[in-house]
């Protein structure tokens, strides 16, 4: 089977269970939304999926195969791309630097080929002066980079962060646009955090919702938002 | 690809050969005081340039007088047991000490930041301490000497042979400057998560590093032992040849092959000035230096050189721009 699928994925870090039997999955050409209150587990179930955590039980498979032992720089070839809700660039790196790293590593290209690749990318997305450092790029570029460095890896399968957090309307509505277009051209399953519902009923076909670790709800966002309790995880109180 | 998006090409490697070709006729011109205070900078330059390497991945190595030490032990014991050649013992050290870095480097690359850096240190001592004691093989505290020396000692010679190693060691760091490395080794240093998220196999680059400027550090220690016919636990493992060379680096700039080139050459020679007038004061000036450009100057004088171009660059094109407005 195509895709990203999880079972029973948990992973406990002291007495806290962050993710906790999580029945999860991502299939090439759907957006999937994951929203929660924070400290839901959003993002460590992305670190899990993408090997920067290993699960204290539960298994991650990766079109059919089982890669919960597989490291991320092997997740990372494989196909599966990752923004950071922290936006981290890789600061000694300029723009299309960063960039290449993905082309170069996990698509085992040239220093020349993944240059190009890089710079016709970047194009794609809509941003120039690639020779910039990253301290010299607004937010709605550095955003757009953290974008590019994830489509680096040549996903399959895509996970965003809240990409769109500290942009504003007009900015956001650009990205929602490019993830899109994204989405269309490249035929990826892509994983959207976000906290504004807005973006989420916008762009995904389905959501998930986690509270506590937990999965609590799945379906379309029309339907999961009058869900009482994803309301209540919310806006607290009982059901 | 337009060309306004490729890189500047690159000046530094023909400026490079012409300075080696230059210094290559010093023998001529000057005696064998000068050709000494040569062959010591170049050595320290080595040490500098491969510490520079893998500080380029962001880890912090006290370990330089320890791999320089092996170094120089893996020389002697070669040419004493295994009759190796003089000049091949830099071969030979390069390869036994770079095998030793990649079984250590297999446990201690585990480790990270303050850990890495003080295993590193107490690695050097803990060479020190079995070649000091195992005398039937090292001679034990009096050393052992070389059966024989590189060219026999003949100082234009082996001053040659120390600027062949050191255009060696400046093209292994200009190769990791330029390859695929480069890329590795700073992702891992501005972010490891980032970079495995990009396919960066952090513990095999680290671990390549790591064995690869052990080697070097050997090599260095090997053609020490060669200079000087002789080592011993106290000299070969001395903490000058880590701390001295860190001084050259953080002086000239880390991340470069030009940085620690340029502060071996100052500290260097002013270093050598400095013995003449107050014997061992020349440690006293080193240690004032590092405070002050560790205050004022972080990003040592090659990144000064380099921030005031990039700056003067970049007013130019932005009045350019504004002329053409």
């Amino acid at each position: 089977m195509k895709g990203l699928q999880t079972e029973a994925l948990t992973i406990r870090f002291g007495g806290l269970t962050a993710v906790d039997g999580v029945d999860f999955s991502l299939t090439p050409g759907e957006i999937v939304g994951i929203i929660g209150p924070n400290g839901a587990g959003k993002t460590t179930l992305i670190n899990l999926l993408a090997g920067i955590y290993a699960p204290t039980s539960g298994r991650v498979v990766f079109d059919g195969e089982d890669i919960t032992a597989v490291p991320a720089h092997r997740r990372a070839a494989l196909g599966i791309g990752r923004t950071f809700q922290l936006i981290h660039p890789l600061e000694d790196l300029t723009l299309v630097e960063n960039v290449m790293t993905g082309f170069l590593f996990a698509g085992r290209r040239s220093l020349r080929a993944a240059r190009e690749a890089a710079a016709a990318l970047c194009r794609d997305l809509g941003l120039g002066g690639l020779n910039r450092s990253t301290g010299e790029l607004n937010i709605l570029e550095t955003k757009k980079m953290e974008i590019a460095k994830a489509l680096a890896v040549e996903p399959s399968v895509l996970f965003l962060d809240e990409v769109m957090a500290g942009l504003n309307s007009t900015e956001t509505l650009d990205v929602i646009r490019m993830v899109r277009e994204i989405a269309a051209h490249r035929n990826l399953g892509i994983g959207v955090v976000e906290h504004v519902m807005g973006v989420i009923k916008e762009l995904t076909e389905r959501v998930v919702v986690l509270d506590g670790g937990r999965l609590i709800a799945a379906g379309p966002y029309s339907e999961v938002s009058q869900d009482p309790r994803v309301v209540s995880a919310y806006l607290g109180g009982s059901v | 690809m337009s060309s306004i998006e490729q890189r500047p090409r690159r000046r530094a490697p023909w400026v490079f050969a012409a300075l080696a070709a230059l210094l290559a006729f010093l023998p001529l011109v000057a005696g064998p005081y000068p050709q000494t205070i040569a062959r010591s900078v170049l050595t320290y330059m080595m040490l500098a340039i491969s510490w520079d390497m893998l500080i380029r991945s962001g880890q912090l190595s006290f370990g330089i007088a320890g791999f320089f030490g092996l170094g120089g032990y893996a020389a002697a014991i070669g040419a004493t047991y295994l009759g190796v050649p003089p000049v091949l013992t830099l071969v030979f050290a390069a390869v036994v000490v770079g095998v030793v870095a990649l079984l250590i480097g297999a446990v201690v690359l585990r480790l990270r930041g303050m850990y890495f850096a003080i295993v590193t240190l107490a690695l050097a001592e803990i060479f020190r301490i079995v070649m000091h004691n195992w005398s039937s093989l090292t001679g034990g505290p009096n050393g052992m000497l070389l059966p024989r020396s590189a060219f026999d000692g003949n100082s234009v010679a082996t001053y040659l042979m120390m600027l062949v190693l050191a255009a060696v060691v400046i093209g292994v760091s200009e190769w990791f400057r330029h390859s695929r490395i480069h890329f590795a080794l700073t992702a891992i240093r501005d972010n490891e998560t980032v970079a495995a998220s990009a396919g960066v196999n952090i513990y095999a680059y680290l671990l390549t590093a790591f064995a690869i400027t052990s080697g070097i550090q050997g090599a260095v220690g090997a053609s020490y032992a060669q200079l000087f016919g002789f080592v011993t636990p106290e000299s070969s493992f001395n903490v000058n040849y880590t701390l001295i060379p860190l001084a050259m680096t953080l002086l000239g700039g880390m991340y470069g092959t030009w940085g620690p080139v340029v502060g071996a050459v100052l500290l260097g020679v002013v270093g050598e000035y400095l013995k003449l007038f107050i014997p061992y004061g020349h440690l006293l000036v080193y240690g004032v230096i590092i405070v002050l450009v560790i205050l004022f100057m972080p990003r040592g004088i090659v990144g000064l050189v380099r921030g005031h171009l990039e700056r003067s660059r970049r007013t130019t094109t932005a009045s350019e721009k504004g002329g053409a407005a």
